[in-house]
């Protein structure tokens, strides 16, 4: 197992190298390309300034040099192993342990890791939250539905499930900011971020005061994600509930199944200790499937909600054409979907003694 | 004893047949022919000129007058379509046949339709077009581009509210007819949706085909690259692809083909490594068949089912892909899009329930109703999965 978890790591080594290339090639092969030029707007600046800036820029970045040479240049800043270099761009000597440095952002100006760190634990919780939600609302349907095959439930389960499937997300989460958050209708729900600006002096739990009920950190964290995760669960828990369905169907009549019963088991255990726990490497294996689909999904449910998290940062970087920004985030995004998979082929081990990798 | 049935259906027919046998698939198909209606002749549908009129007994008909290079070579097109399609020839000779005739339509087109440079949709309502004996207007007397300014309007206004000329659906930002542009949305989404999934199965098929054929090697090197793809969320290396490349309409289909032929190149891939041991395969590399001949005449046919449903499903995911790039303000620049309609639902912070429901309604049913067809062709494609999602065939 061992063995197979360090070739699975190394691996990821090509990918995310590929990934970064990739991304980089379009950017450098697009009209205009990536050049120090296309960074400044420099209306309001003065020529000199504007020469500077452009300086500047060209020698942190090396931004005249062809593009070969500037994608070599960002690897080795942010590989941990490479050529120590310092804030002019001269080349320094080999090191072990010199740190990853993702470099400044063109459009904030500052460090890229500090735009991340306060960006992606947003879509995270964002994110956790939803799994296991999806999860629980998938398992419960999808088992009703399959142990009374062919009754009503099921149908219309299956109907709507599938139609609940096909409302594209920007659809749901602008019909339920209409609806929900505005004024012109029910105003039940906050508009935009995830916490609003008096929570954050509020104690943690809800309690009563003397001036009345105060709704404390986490309640008021809770209805403000209520329409952004109700928004990124629907689509995943609808696919699910069809993939649980059919599991669970083809076990419930296995052998086994039948065995158990024989036994005289209550038809409870049969189906929760036997037919579930057999019922689950198809719910995992898409779970792995699930994280990239729930960062794309988070992309425009945090642009509908305005929610400061990398989705957001993502469409702004791309649009402010912000090179160090965007290279980033696919790589941090990709490194997370490939982790994904790692954990669900983990994770398929302990569902199934049967299954190994050596 | 009961006897056996032979049966002299082809794989195909039966294939058509078991799929148009649910309820779900006829109406899928029944909406996609809509849309298909709706592109081909949505300028005689949605138009500012009339259709036809008599001014001092002579009968002219404006809206051809004004049928731009595009609009003239689509209906060309169909009209060659369902020639072709009525006249009894094998599949592949029917596709090359179409696409000679489309491809002589574009030349002829281009050569003889000369549409007005500037069109002044305030011309229509002067007395050249409204003091005449008779006209039959289209259905909706509005162009998905005439904005309406000189009647006055504020734009957004809901259906029925402006005083004067009735809006259906209403009225968008700019006081463009909502359902106008509606109708003339219909063809952005459907030319995406077929040509972004036909560019992303060729590279999907020649990828994976290789792939699975070759396996070894080249499989390691082309997993790779299908994880590459897969691994940076679609949607997000579609933004970066459209944000350094410009938006234009066609650059979005290719954009959107490149970065979707993963999952195919998955599919082809797992039915090659399965018949490239199989004897007929073995026979044709034995009497020295080309390379492209052993993977696309012989094994592509044998493995090409499970793209169908790939395919279907691909198709809504395209179609989805360019509203949500619309609905983020990367999407083509003038032309009518629903995901850019659905962007102005909660502009300035009042909500336009009408740029919600109906293009986001029609986005929606379009992706409903391929997800449809694609679930319609698997349970006939594989019995045993229908058999297992419990739905007798």
């Amino acid at each position: 197992m061992l063995t197979y978890l360090l070739r699975r790591l190394l691996l990821m080594i090509p990918t995310l190298l590929g990934i970064t290339v990739l991304v980089f090639s379009v950017m450098a092969m697009s009209p205009g390309g990536i050049t120090a030029q296309t960074l400044i707007g420099g209306m309001d600046m003065k020529p000199q300034e504007k020469q500077a800036l452009l300086d500047y820029y060209n020698k942190r970045y090396g931004l005249d040099q062809p593009a070969p040479v500037q994608y070599l240049r960002w690897l080795n800043n942010v590989s941990p192993i490479g050529f120590v270099t310092d804030a002019q761009g001269q080349r320094g000597e080999f090191s072990f342990s010199k740190g990853m440095d993702l470099g400044t952002s063109f459009q904030y100006g500052r460090p890229v890791s500090d735009i991340l760190a306060e960006r992606i634990p947003i879509t995270l919780l964002l994110n956790l939250v939803t799994l296991p939600l999806t999860y629980i609302i998938a398992i419960m349907v999808g088992m009703k539905a399959a142990t009374q095959r062919g009754s009503a439930f099921d149908v219309g389960a299956g109907m709507s499930m599938l139609a609940l499937w096909s409302i594209p997300t920007m659809l749901a989460g602008v019909l339920l900011l209409g609806f929900f958050a505005n004024i012109q209708h029910f105003q039940w729900f906050p508009t935009a971020g995830i916490s609003s600006l008096e929570a954050q002096d509020m104690p943690f739990l809800p309690h009563w005061e003397e001036g009345g009920f105060v709704r404390g950190f986490l309640l008021d964290r809770i209805w403000h994600l209520i329409l952004p995760v109700i928004c990124l669960s629907y689509g995943g828990f609808a696919a699910l509930t069809k993939l649980t369905r059919t599991s669970i169907l083809e076990n419930l009549h296995a052998d086994y199944a039948r065995t158990a019963r024989a036994k005289g088991l209550a038809e409870n255990d049969v189906l929760w200790k036997h037919v579930f726990r057999n019922s689950l490497l198809p719910l995992i294996t898409v779970s792995a499937g699930l994280l990239p689909s729930l960062l794309a999904g988070s992309l425009i449910v945090e642009n509908i909600f305005s929610i400061n998290g990398m989705g957001q940062l993502a469409v702004e970087a791309v649009k402010g054409r912000d090179r160090e920004l965007v290279l980033s985030i696919t790589w941090i995004s990709g490194f997370l979907t490939l982790i994904g998979y790692l954990i669900a082929d983990f994770c398929y081990t302990l569902a199934d003694p049967r299954v190994s990798y050596d | 004893m009961t006897k056996p049935v032979i049966s002299r259906e082809s794989f195909s027919a039966r294939i058509w047949r078991k799929t148009l046998a649910g309820v779900g698939v006829k109406f899928g198909l029944g909406w996609v022919a809509l849309l298909v209606f709706c592109a081909v002749f949505a300028p005689f549908l949605a138009n500012s000129m009339p259709l036809l009129m008599s001014k001092d007994g002579v009968i002219s008909a404006p809206v051809l007058e004004y049928l731009s290079v595009e609009d003239a070579w689509i209906l060309a097109s169909f009209f060659i379509a369902l020639a072709v399609y009525r006249l009894s020839l094998a599949g592949g000779k029917q596709i090359l046949l179409f696409l000679l005739g489309s491809a002589l339509a574009a030349l002829a087109v281009n050569m003889f339709v000369k549409p007005p440079a500037l069109v002044i949709y305030d011309d229509f309502r002067s007395s050249a077009y409204t003091q005449v004996d008779w006209k039959i207007m289209p259905p909706i007397p509005y162009a998905p581009v005439d904005y309406l300014r000189d009647l006055g309007s504020k734009g957004l206004e809901a259906p029925f509210a402006t005083e004067g000329h009735t809006h259906w659906m209403g009225t968008e930002e700019n006081g463009a007819d909502v359902l106008s542009r509606m109708i003339h949305a219909c063809r952005i989404s459907l030319s995406i949706g077929l040509i972004a999934s036909g560019i992303a199965l060729a590279i999907g098929i020649v990828v994976g085909g290789l792939m699975g054929y070759f396996s070894g090697i080249v499989d390691m090197l082309g997993m790779r690259l299908v994880e590459i793809f897969e691994d940076i969320p679609t949607l997000f290396l579609l933004l970066t692809f459209v944000a350094f490349f410009g938006r234009s309409l066609y650059m979005m289909m290719v954009i959107i083909g490149v970065t979707g032929w993963s999952g195919y190149a998955r599919y082809v891939r797992q039915e090659f490594l399965k018949l490239r041991k199989q004897d007929y395969v073995q026979a044709a590399v034995a009497s020295g068949l080309p390379l492209t001949s052993i993977l696309f005449r012989h094994m592509l046919p044998n493995g090409v089912a499970p793209l169908l449903v790939a395919v279907s499903f691909g198709v809504a995911g395209a179609i989805l892909s360019e509203a949500t790039l619309s609905f983020l303000g990367l999407g083509v620049v003038d032309a009518p899009s629903w995901g850019a309609m659905l962007d102005q639902a909660v502009k300035s912070s009042t909500f336009n329930w009408w740029m919600a429901v109906f293009p986001g309604g029609s986005i929606f049913m379009t992706v409903f109703a391929y997800n449809l067809i694609g679930e319609a062709f698997r349970d006939a494609i594989d019995p045993r999965l229908s058999d297992k999602a419990g739905v007798k065939s």
